[in-house]
């Protein structure tokens, strides 16, 4: 009887934790609590239609809206707007926006709303590519807005993310005064997103709470987020397995990534990357002589084992990057030129473009430098002068001061070669056009900095940003990333590691394409 | 009372002075705010790195920059952060808060405890706690502060976790105001410990040294010929007098104080204005920096009269040269 | 010199009867020093890291920032890296007997600069008090002391581009005005003595008499200053490194400890052995700093 009984009730428990598991799909997501997220940079002030990066944009998408939002598909969905059309000859975009948003103090956003920030975008973004073709914004009625365009820029889609194209309140912003310096940046913020501003706290934390009358009913799930400003990854990470912090998001240290692996109560996904396309890579500076020739640049690209570097010096945790766009991006292509480790070859290479080992003395003496701040900069950088040493290559690895003793070098050419982490965002047109287009060497970083120069690719890259036709952009991309590859102004390394670690609790933790920067109102506490 | 006034004139003075040399040296120097802001967006356009370096008045000769500024910082406007484009005045407020109350708790610290060793110690000048406590002393000043810091980092995160190891409060915490007391001042424990570590080392060598000299002088030697108890002896009539030269150290480093706490605020991640100041030279945002070494003189200045104060009050006979 | 300066000042003045003439006081004074024990292993260490530090080079001389194992390889184990690696693979030990040269080179000419300052500073204040000059001279020190020393110093060493020489510059000119007002007090004190007073009345210029005659003797507290000024700017200069604001280039204590301080917890060694170091350096300079105190006074020696 006892036995009968201790089965059925067994069963009983086995039957409701798979039910529960079943049921758990489907249930719906409770409402309620607070998510603890934690983030290294402070951001200066929460308007990324003026400012750019993740630290600003985590918060800066949960207070403002975009007129669309992705999945992990790439596809664009309603967000602010519920339709859109993109006219033919890809010179306009007409988005339709849903007649039910409001802001945060209660206000419509009306489709002047929609052009008065994509305009201020245009003036104050950094980044130039991303609207430059956009001339006006058309208002015909209240919650229809056309953008106007020069040319064809089939990247204006992906411009409209949440990372990039903030709707902001013009009653706010509109009083004439500098948006780039506005007192409203910091203060008394008022937006069109899920959440809506508490209290900043710069150099500490945001505190964000739930907007009431935000345009999806139900939604956001969470009562509050905290975003932890804290430098000190060590401290952050000990109070995240203690529990008192719930996510952190754009996490890349490696040694502990791999010691929380085997940590069942903690989510660990790499998914949510992929619009940022974030990757490692040597450039090479070409005015420098002995880059100049294509033999060397070949040479020192055969030089490094990249199975060693996602294996070894990342832990099994990062994935090559072979080319300028990011392998998730719909237009990477899969015929790039590869460089598997291979020292015999270099040392042809380099033995063929003159640079022959004389009694004893080095091949070359270089210097290399990497971008500071934390990363995997540093190890990259020490690993492949070790590599370059077998090739009796002598290489001295300089530690610059601090970002923008580094950042001079750069945008002075005073350098040899140096590791650096550059950013996709999403199209290609706003973040890869930039670092090999002649036209773009400036004096300034995350310019054409190598002072590459190939009018065939100038001409691909043109055409490619404004090719409508996806089967005939991804071909103009494909060439392009060819002669790239074959050309090694830059030998790319691996993309960033980024992971977002989450307690078990958390659900619905951000996977689209722009993952943490994206709205968190799908976000729940089990 | 004049010799006060001069003397803070006096030191009105050299604050400017202050300020005076580091926006000349802060300016002169290579280094931009600009392309740290670019850096943090990923990129920058030209035109928009012209537009900010006009806006920030960095375009213009250095006499006009800083006549500018100072006739700003006679109003009291202390500028706006490059960084943060906020008023700098209310940045260092935000900070000042937590920097007093970590400053304040070790200074108490030390000064009872390392007090309170060296009195005992001079009782039995050739005694285990005499010579402990000059072990300790020259330990405690040895010991680089960043690095006992993080000792007792290892100490209470991994081997006996009762306290917090980082930050002013728990992540999770929403609680305000007072609510927050007690979370804070158990997040204070830590920090000013190892920072109390330091001044302590001090204070017990020089009051037992100052009670061992005041002890041996006729003045006490008299009050035991008068029959006073040791007690008495030792707590009134000696411990006052050898509180002086203490206290004249009090007031020295509580001046100085804020480098001590740069270093402590650093590794144990506490959002006082000694990493303000850290993080705002890093981030060349002049005005930040500038506005913390105007305040930290001021402080100096201050605090050098206040001591001059307290040494007048305590004992009257002592006139200052 | 010492010697010859005594002989000669012992000679213009009436000396007392032979019998009873004291011996050369530096001799009492190295004889009282090596009688405190503390003192004299404190001189040891110091001797064992300056020379270890010298010559260890020339037989380890492997590169401290070259990768030299697995990362965070724990001490005691392997054989190769004796205290371990840190988080790139860096071994501690190299990067321990290194960092020693810098950690020694900045600290002592970091503190020559500031004694030279101070001393200088403080003995024409001390010299010339009353007159202008040495009003001048205290504004001077008194802004130095106003002017917040860690502060400043990272301002200049951040935005001069931080080598060698802008630290040891750095350091030496936020720190001598302990010095100065210790020579300056020294001077005030000596400067009426009987025989400055002689060398007056025989007509000896200013110059001679602050550098030849009063300098000689107010030596003994400026040489345990300076003694105790070398701890200080050791200390300064991790402190200067931790930060990340000293030469990246060049391997310091404090930089070890700065570069592994994120990685505290499962890296303590890395952390841990070089901060022992500076601790055991700066404490064997005080140990010498304090026997060389009480040997100077032994009348002041606190028991």
């Amino acid at each position: 009887m006892r036995i009968l009984f201790q089965a059925g009730l067994a069963t009983l428990i086995l039957a409701k934790g798979m039910a529960g598991s079943v049921v758990l799909a489907q249930e719906t997501p409770n409402k309620g609590g607070t998510l603890v997220m934690a983030f290294p940079q402070t951001p200066r002030h929460l308007n990324s239609a003026v400012q750019s990066g993740v630290a600003t944009q985590i918060p800066a998408t949960q207070l403002f809206a975009s007129p669309l939002r992705f999945d992990d598909n790439w596809k664009p969905q309603p967000y602010l707007a519920e339709s859109w059309e993109m006219a033919p000859d890809g010179k306009s975009l007409t988005l339709h926006l849903r007649k039910d948003a409001v802001f945060h103090d209660g206000k419509p956003i009306t489709s002047e709303d929609v052009a008065f920030s994509l305009i201020a975008i245009k003036q104050d973004h950094p980044f130039e590519s991303m609207m430059a073709p956009v001339e006006k914004v058309e208002t015909p009625d209240k919650y229809t807005a056309v953008i106007r365009m020069s040319k064809s820029h089939p990247a204006i889609i992906l411009a409209m993310s949440p990372a990039l194209a903030p709707i902001l309140p013009k009653h706010i912003y509109g009083d004439g005064k500098d948006l780039k310096t506005h007192p409203r940046n910091s203060k008394d913020v008022v937006g069109s997103g899920p959440f809506k501003l508490v209290n900043f706290e710069p150099g500490r934390r945001v505190v964000l709470e739930r907007f009431d009358k935000y345009f999806l009913k139900g939604k956001p799930y969470l009562d509050k987020i905290v975003i932890d400003v804290s430098p000190d990854i060590t401290a952050t990470t000990l109070a995240f397995q203690r529990g008192s912090i719930q996510m952190m998001p754009f996490f890349n240290r490696t040694v502990d990534l791999r010691r929380m692996q085997s940590n069942k109560q903690i989510a660990m996904t790499s998914k949510g990357y992929e619009g940022v396309g974030a990757m490692d890579w040597l450039a090479f500076n070409l005015k420098k002589k002995e880059f100049s020739d294509v033999r060397v640049r070949k040479a020192i690209a055969y030089a490094i084992d990249m199975g060693f570097v996602n294996k070894a010096l990342n832990a099994g945790l990062s994935t090559s990057a072979d080319g300028p766009v990011a392998p998730s991006s719909p237009l990477a292509s899969k015929e790039l030129e590869i460089y598997s480790v291979d020292l015999k070859k270099a040392a042809e290479l380099l033995d063929e473009a003159g640079y022959k080992i004389e009694g004893g003395k080095p091949r070359m003496k270089l210097v290399m430098d990497f971008v500071p701040g934390g990363g995997n900069a540093k190890t990259l950088a020490e690993y492949i002068a070790a590599q370059l040493r077998k090739l009796n290559i002598v290489t001295e690895v300089r530690t610059s001061a601090d970002f923008p003793s580094w950042a001079k070098r750069m945008a002075e050419r005073d350098y040899d070669m140096s590791i650096d982490t550059v950013f996709n965002w999403g199209d290609p047109v706003i973040g890869v056009h930039r670092t090999y287009l002649s036209s773009n060497i400036k004096p300034a970083v995350w310019t054409n900095t190598q002072n590459y120069s190939n009018s065939k690719v100038d001409a691909l890259l043109e055409q490619a940003g404004q090719e409508m036709d996806l089967t005939r952009r991804k071909a103009l991309y494909a060439e392009f990333q060819k002669i790239v590859t074959d050309e090694v102004p830059i030998r790319f390394l691996d993309m960033v590691p980024y992971y977002t670690l989450t307690q078990g609790n958390v659900g619905n933790v951000p996977t689209t394409i722009w993952g943490p920067v994206s709205p968190l109102d799908e976000v729940f506490l089990k | 009372m004049k010799s006060l006034i001069f003397k803070l004139l006096n030191g009105l003075v050299l604050v400017l002075a202050v300020v005076v040399l580091n926006f000349v040296l802060i300016h002169a120097a290579p280094g931009d705010p600009v392309e740290t802001i670019a850096g943090e967006s990923g990129g920058m356009s030209e035109e928009l790195r012209t537009q900010l370096r006009t806006q920030y008045g960095l375009d213009q000769p250095l006499p006009v920059q800083l006549g500018r500024y100072l006739g700003k910082v006679v109003q009291g406007d202390l500028g706006y952060s490059y960084y943060f484009n906020m008023p700098v005045s209310s940045l260092i407020l935000e900070r000042l808060a937590p920097t007093l109350l970590l400053v304040v708790v070790s200074v108490l610290l030390a000064f009872s405890v390392g007090t309170w060793l060296g009195v005992r110690a001079s009782r039995n000048p050739n005694g285990w706690l005499s010579q402990f406590t000059t072990v300790f002393s020259i330990a405690g000043f040895s010991a680089p502060v960043f690095w006992t810091g993080m000792m007792l980092i290892i100490l209470f995160a991994s081997v006996w976790p009762v306290l917090p190891v980082g930050d002013m409060t728990d992540s999770a915490s929403t609680a305000t105001g007072w609510a927050a007391l007690p979370d804070v001042l158990l997040h204070t424990i830590l920090p000013a410990t190892t920072l109390a570590f330091v001044y302590m080392a001090q204070y017990s060598r020089l009051s037992r040294a100052s009670m061992v000299d005041v002890l041996g002088s006729d003045y006490v030697r008299t009050a035991r010929a008068k029959g006073v108890s040791e007690r008495n002896i030792l707590y009134r009539h000696a411990l006052r007098n050898a509180v002086l030269p203490v206290i004249t150290v009090l007031g020295l480093q509580f001046g100085n104080v804020l480098a001590g706490a740069v270093l402590v605020e650093t590794v144990f991640n506490w959002p006082g204005l000694g990493r303000l100041a850290f993080d705002s030279v890093l981030r060349r945002d002049y005005p930040t920096v500038l506005g913390i070494l105007l305040f930290s003189s001021i402080l100096v200045v201050v605090m050098n009269v206040l001591t001059d104060l307290v040494y007048r009050m305590v004992d009257p006979r002592i006139k200052t040269s | 010199m010492s010697a010859a300066i005594t002989s000669t000042v012992k000679a213009r003045v009436p000396s007392a009867p032979p019998a009873i003439q004291a011996e050369n006081p530096w001799l009492e004074a190295a004889r009282m020093f090596m009688r405190n024990k503390s003192a004299v292993v404190g001189l040891l260490v110091l001797l064992a890291v300056v020379i270890g530090s010298v010559l260890m080079p020339y037989i380890y001389p492997t590169d401290p920032f070259e990768i030299a194992a697995a990362p965070m390889t724990p001490p005691f184990i392997e054989p190769d890296v004796w205290l371990g690696t840190d988080y790139l693979g860096r071994d501690v030990l190299n990067m321990l007997l290194f960092g020693g040269r810098v950690t020694l080179l900045v600290g002592a000419v970091a503190a020559l600069l500031s004694v030279t300052i101070g001393v200088t500073l403080g003995a024409l204040a001390g010299f010339y008090e009353g007159h202008w000059f040495s009003s001048l001279l205290s504004r001077i020190t008194e802004f130095f002391q106003v002017l917040p020393a860690l502060l400043f110093a990272m301002v200049v060493t951040s935005l001069f581009s931080p080598t060698l020489v802008t630290v040891t510059i750095a350091i030496g000119i936020v720190s001598w005005t302990a010095t100065a007002r210790l020579t300056r007090a020294e001077f005030l004190r000596l400067r009426n003595i009987d025989y400055v007073r002689a060398e007056r009345a025989i007509g000896a210029k200013n110059g001679r008499i602050i550098w030849q005659v009063i300098l000689p003797n107010a030596l003994p507290p400026l040489i345990v200053s300076a003694t105790l000024a070398i701890g200080t700017a050791i200390l300064f200069e991790a402190g200067l490194s931790f930060l990340g604001l000293s030469d990246p280039n060049q391997m310091s204590w404090g930089l070890m400890i700065g570069s592994s301080r994120a990685y505290v917890l499962t890296n303590w060694w890395a952390v841990t052995f070089p901060g022992l170091a500076i601790f055991i350096l700066v404490l064997a300079i005080s140990l010498i700093g304090d026997g060389l105190n009480d040997a100077f006074n032994p009348k002041l020696r606190e028991r």
